[in-house]
């Protein structure tokens, strides 16, 4: 249960799930339930209503009965997070946030008896809250949350206490987690997930296809705010200046941020998989800026890919994968940023140590038997649950 | 870099507890940004609290716009929030926009308004900017006065040695020439 599904909707947890729907197919049989939506900002509908199949996995889809009204969300949004709101408040403000899809809920509760386990992905919507609830002996959650506070509303809570089974994306998000709802009696386990691999890699096709010479440092993601990109471009910037580093910083992905004009700066929109994994691999250096991140997806695949990290150090996730892996450093100011892109510029043994360690840090938790057997695991343990979990 | 990491043996703790020992040094008593952004927001709140504002006042400000600015676009005034009867009402007051106008023009009211929303917004921003350059200059001057206090101590010093090092050496000459001349009546 997801609240996007489509093959063109990259990153964030639609991706994760289907990543998840297409690898657990191999043990189980699987159904994805979600939305028509495929904009996450209005949850418009855009795909047709009914059941279609991608990549083997059958897609069964609700239209959401009203898009969001972003105005309309931004004032239930204050009115819910400024002051103590009720809970029938926060309903509404959940309602707002969509996907507003009752259809989707009926769906879940009338068909309960067909499934042995609904798995739901991302706690913070419409769908997973009201879908989850209605079959919550039989749901496992995969919460994919972040250090924004949202968790903390008095409505979520109750609900990390009454899922089977957890999967947490990281041991700083189950920490998060079980302090603000005390529920350590829910089975859990730190599973994260894998990644679509490529055959192979082309580092020099990719310098050669986009004319690219000497160092740089890669992005991937959405060039966003809120990513971590506005401070990115200006110690980047300033770095340049300070240091006259010939480092440049390319840039993948959709842009709603101006890109600053700086020669240095390249940003090459939105590439194939293929040409992303050729970048990730002629890189120096992936950064990774943002600071509310449950996983961090692409810096897993620059580890698997031998490139060392820098990180965004107030991003807990992030600053505990690094070092767990020993495959990244991590700045909290501008005089760290400088410093680490310094360290890893300067010395190429240590971007590939750093590096190496990342792809054994890849290895031994993300590979995709070491996410299905902790899966299967978590299943199982939910299907022996005897009791029902307390909530 | 001034410190050397062992390529083979990678330990990122470290490597991140040199690096903030190097910033400690290379720093010697100057702020970084973040510090002078977060004196500059206590000098703030220190002074508000003392006027007994909202304690929220300034974690407000911080936070995004939304929460204390308010929003203001063409469709404000006619926008409702009672869910689905609003949505009801929201029509209506369109279906009767050109009636209302004949009785009134709000285009220049809603105008006013939107710009006012941004000219809060752009206030809020420059004000912050001006609060933090100008704690960052206050701190540069106290460090140019302390500095200037230390060169004008050393310059001290220096001219105390350079009196005390004449004094020596006219004394030494006056001694050399009394002892040279009794030396040759000795002879």
């Amino acid at each position: 249960m997801v609240q996007r599904y489509g093959l063109d909707i990259a990153g964030g947890a639609e991706y994760h799930c289907r990543l998840v729907a297409e690898h657990m197919a191999r043990h189980a049989q699987v159904e994805v339930i979600t939305t028509c939506a495929a904009d996450y900002i209005t949850w418009a509908n855009h795909y047709p209503e009914g059941v279609e199949t991608l990549n083997g996995i059958p897609v069964r889809r609700f239209r959401v009965k009203r898009p969001r009204d972003p105005d309309r969300f931004a004032d239930w949004s204050e009115r819910v997070f400024r002051a103590g709101a009720d809970t029938e408040a926060q309903l509404k403000w959940l309602e707002e946030e969509g996907p507003f899809s009752p259809r989707l809920v009926r769906h879940v509760e009338r068909h309960r008896a067909d499934h042995d386990f609904f798995v739901f992905f991302s706690y913070r919507y419409y769908s997973t809250y009201h879908g989850l609830r209605a079959v919550a002996d039989k749901a496992l959650l995969v919460p994919t949350a972040e250090d924004d506070g949202v968790y903390r509303l008095p409505l979520f809570p109750p609900l990390f206490r009454m899922p089977r089974a957890i999967v947490y994306n990281s041991v700083e998000e189950r920490g998060m987690i079980q302090r603000a709802s005390g529920n350590q009696a829910v089975a859990g386990e730190v599973v994260g997930v894998g990644s679509a691999l490529p055959a192979g890699l082309d580092p020099d096709g990719f310098r050669a296809r986009h004319g690219i010479e000497g160092p740089f440092g890669l992005y991937v993601g959405r060039i966003d705010e809120n990513k971590g990109c506005r401070q990115l471009f200006d110690f980047f910037g300033r770095y340049r200046q300070q240091t006259g580093s010939p480092l440049r910083l390319l840039l993948i992905g959709k842009a709603v941020l101006p890109i600053p004009r700086d020669p240095a700066v390249v940003h090459l929109g939105f590439v194939s998989d293929q040409e992303k994994w050729d970048a990730l691999a002629a890189s120096d250096l992936l950064f990774m800026p943002s600071r509310l991140e449950s996983l961090s997806m692409v810096t897993l695949e620059a580890w698997w890919a031998g490139r060392p990290v820098l990180a965004n150090g107030k991003c807990e996730v992030l600053r505990g994968q690094c070092l767990r892996s020993n495959a990244g450093l991590y700045y909290t100011s501008y005089d760290e940023f400088v410093e680490a892109l310094g360290l890893l510029e300067g010395d190429p043994g240590l971007r590939l140590t750093l590096g190496r360690n990342g792809r054994r840090y890849f290895e031994e938790n993300y590979a995709w038997d070491v996410i299905e057997a902790k899966y299967l695991r978590l299943l199982r343990a939910a299907g022996a649950a005897a009791a029902p979990v307390a909530v | 870099m001034s410190f050397e990491i062992r390529s083979d043996q990678v330990d990122v703790e470290e490597i991140m507890r040199q690096i903030r020992k190097r910033i400690e040094e290379k720093r010697q008593g100057l702020y970084s940004d973040d510090e002078i952004r977060e004196i500059a927001e206590r000098r703030l709140d220190a002074v508000l609290d003392a006027h007994e504002f909202n304690s929220d006042f300034i974690a407000d400000f911080r936070s995004e716009a939304a929460g204390w600015n308010f929003q203001f676009n063409p469709e404000t005034v006619y926008r409702s929030s009672r869910g689905g009867v609003g949505a009801l009402l929201e029509r209506t007051r369109r279906l009767l926009r050109p009636i209302q106008k004949l009785f009134w023009n709000p285009s220049p009211m809603i105008a006013a308004l939107s710009r006012q929303s941004d000219l809060n917004r752009y206030y809020v921003h420059l004000l912050h900017n001006l609060a933090v350059e100008l704690t960052r200059l206050n701190l540069e001057l106290q460090d140019l006065k302390n500095r200037n206090l230390q060169l004008q101590g050393r310059l001290e010093l220096q001219e105390r040695r350079e009196k005390t090092l004449e004094d020596m050496v006219v004394y030494r000459t006056d001694a050399e020439q009394k002892g040279g001349s009794g030396g040759q009546g000795g002879a």
